[in-house]
């Protein structure tokens, strides 16, 4: 019997036995609905992973010191890195501050300095003005660049404390309400008593669209300033406070002889008890690779759990099926039909119903991904998923049919037409 | 020589290994129209069942149309059943929700025709057995008559040189018995080679030789 046949066959069959065919229908949609949620959800964190590391760049290495690092420090280290690897200091606190534009005072806001090269990872704003760049290093500049957030439903965790000083009869706006409504792009600021110019904003990513690591999205709203402006304005952080380095190399292979050349310099200049941790971002992704594959295995393990009952489901039905139409099969092999005849008709309306019960399952799975996933704005429609689904529910039906199917194939002709 | 049986011996495994045929030979030439007799339980179905290789026997020897059944493989046995045998059935044995020209064509699908040509040669035998207009019904919509000539149009339908007919008017009224017979008359005078069981004597009396069977022989 050729396939359109044995479809519309089967098909026959499965709409004249509707509450038979809905059991093995819905164990499989069951099933499937797992499958296709795990698999969305999966699929995207792994993504969202892929897409962190880009941003975050290839081979980098965050370190920790206890100490305040200067310019001279970083042309030494500059030095002893690998070739057209990126360099960047940031000090480790973050001050609470505000500033005065016209006389309004503005706050909520955390600054700390940078250096041109701190754009080079973790970067995923857009830029409106221009970055700080190495004449600003050089010269001290009293610039800022300010960050910006886009309206959005969704709400984001970002500390905004303000406070009223004593001597302020005005309550301090907050920053985050100031820049969305008034444009500070080469405007002046008083802040720390220097004048600064705002020489760029930049403008955050939607939460939905955010896809740097947790640690490169910033905590409060943010102010950046040169990074030798920075050491200039704070004596207490040059006293005693910690830097982080940030060493992006670009490769995975030159990371291992950039950590140890940074490694190096720290104990060469703050002596041999020096003892820096340096922060392989591999390790980071690799870790959350594992986590997710982790979570994979045990989401897995409930699909899978769900699709045997669903095959067994079938394989149920199929008998029953078998034994209510061992006179049909009689008569089919009276007829002509041969063995792999009757064995491919059980086994193509089976899979038939694997069919639906996989487009119903993705339905139901996509519906909980959709009210039960935690970043639901972010999940895409992923092809191989969907795929995936339909081969699972086509392979389930298709090996649980298998036995009850070669059964019914062994019925001798005669026996069948005996049957009543 | 269509049909040509030697010494055919069935033997059913039960306490008493029941003897169903015990020592058949048999010979019924192309365009034969012939009916086989005898008392319930005397072999005649099981004789059919040898004949239209749905069953094999324990012993012996089967030729049709000159080719020896017994090595044949299950595929090899179906394949010479949708080509050269058509079977006729005392309960019809059609499929409930299929239509008519659907059951008709059913052994076609079993074959390598192209699937245009199915429906087309489903409906001309609809035709030849008066039943055009009910091609879209189902068998239940159909009196027990109509519901056999549709077996017999769903026989002929991959032009078989044996048709082979188990009491086929056994669970009709007079007159649509009357109407299967000269189907298969009709049938017959244009070639066919027919064996039907019957228990009706006048319904044998039509053919062209009588098989009495007793006991699993032929007497």
């Amino acid at each position: 019997m050729k396939l359109p046949d044995l479809i519309s066959t089967g098909w026959t069959e499965i709409r004249s036995h509707k509450m038979r065919s809905f059991l093995s229908f819905f164990a499989i949609a069951i099933g499937i609905a797992t499958f296709f949620y795990t698999l969305s959800v999966l699929s995207q964190r792994y993504r969202d992973i892929d897409r962190a590391a880009k941003i975050s760049g290839t081979g980098r290495i965050d370190i920790l010191t206890e100490h305040p690092l200067d310019m001279t420090q970083y042309y030494i280290l500059k030095e002893m890195l690998p070739e057209h690897t990126s360099l960047s200091f940031t000090p480790a606190e973050n001050y609470f501050d505000s500033f005065l534009y016209k006389n309004t005072e503005i706050g909520g806001f955390t600054y700390t300095g940078i250096l041109p090269t701190w754009k080079d990872s973790g970067f995923a704003y857009r830029l409106e003005g221009r970055f700080i760049n190495w004449k600003d290093i050089t010269n001290k500049s009293r610039v800022a660049l300010l960050t910006v957030y886009p309206h959005e439903k969704q709400k984001r965790y970002l500390e905004e404390y303000t406070w009223n000083r004593e001597d302020s009869q005005e309550k301090i706006l907050k920053i985050t309400e100031f820049t969305s409504h008034v444009n500070l792009l080469n405007q002046q600021i008083l802040f720390n008593n220097e004048i600064f110019t705002v020489i760029g904003l930049l403008h955050s990513p939607e939460i939905k669209n955010d896809f740097r690591f947790p640690q490169d999205r910033e905590d409060t709203p943010k102010m950046y300033i040169p990074y030798t402006t920075y050491y200039d304005i704070q004596p207490s952080w040059r006293d005693n406070s910690s830097s982080t380095i940030r060493i992006v190399t670009g490769s995975e292979s030159t990371t291992r002889a950039a950590a140890s050349a940074a490694v190096g310099f720290l104990r060469s200049q703050f002596g041999i008890n020096e003892k820096p941790q340096p922060k392989f971002f591999r390790e980071e992704i690799r870790m959350r690779v594992k986590d997710a594959l982790a979570d994979l295995k045990k989401m897995l393990f409930l699909g899978l759990i769900a699709m045997i009952a669903g095959g067994i489901g079938i394989m149920n039905v199929t008998m029953a099926v078998i034994f209510s139409r061992t006179k049909e099969i009689g008569i089919r092999r009276a007829l002509g039909a041969t063995k792999r005849d009757i064995l491919a008709q059980f086994l193509v309306e089976s899979m038939l119903l694997g069919l639906c019960g996989s487009f119903a399952g993705m339905l139901l799975g996509y519906t909980a991904v959709v009210y039960m996933a935690a970043d639901a704005s972010q999940m895409t429609f992923s092809w191989w998923v969907v795929a995936l689904s339909v081969l699972i529910a086509l392979v389930t039906s298709f090996l649980f049919a298998l036995y009850p199917a070669w059964q019914a194939s062994k019925l001798r002709p005669v026996d069948a037409l005996k049957y009543e | 020589m269509v049909v040509k049986c030697k010494n055919l011996v069935k033997i059913y495994r039960t306490a008493d290994n029941f003897r169903a045929l015990d020592g058949v030979s048999l010979h019924i030439k192309q365009g034969e129209f012939v009916s086989v007799m005898g008392p319930s339980g005397c072999g005649k179905s099981t004789l059919l069942n040898m004949l239209g290789l749905l069953d094999e026997p324990n012993q012996g020897e089967y030729f049709l149309n000159g080719v020896p059944t017994a090595d044949m493989t299950d595929n090899v046995r179906s394949k010479t059943r949708r080509e050269n045998i058509g079977f006729i059935f005392q309960s019809f044995n059609l499929m409930p929700k299929l239509s008519v020209l659907e059951n008709i064509a059913l052994p076609i699908r079993y074959t390598d025709t192209p699937r245009k040509d199915i429906l087309p040669r489903a409906r001309e035998l609809a035709a030849r057995v008066g039943l055009e207009s009910k091609i879209n019904s189902t068998p239940l919509q159909l009196s027990g008559g109509q519901c056999q000539r549709v077996a017999c149009a769903r026989a002929l339908v991959n032009r078989p040189s044996l048709i082979l007919a188990d009491e086929p008017t056994g669970n009709l009224d007079s007159k649509a018995s009357k109407d299967i017979l000269d189907l298969l008359l009709s049938l017959n005078q244009n070639g066919m080679t027919i064996i039907m069981v019957t228990h009706d004597p006048k319904i044998a009396e039509s053919t062209h030789r009588i098989i009495r069977m007793k006991d699993g022989k032929i007497v």
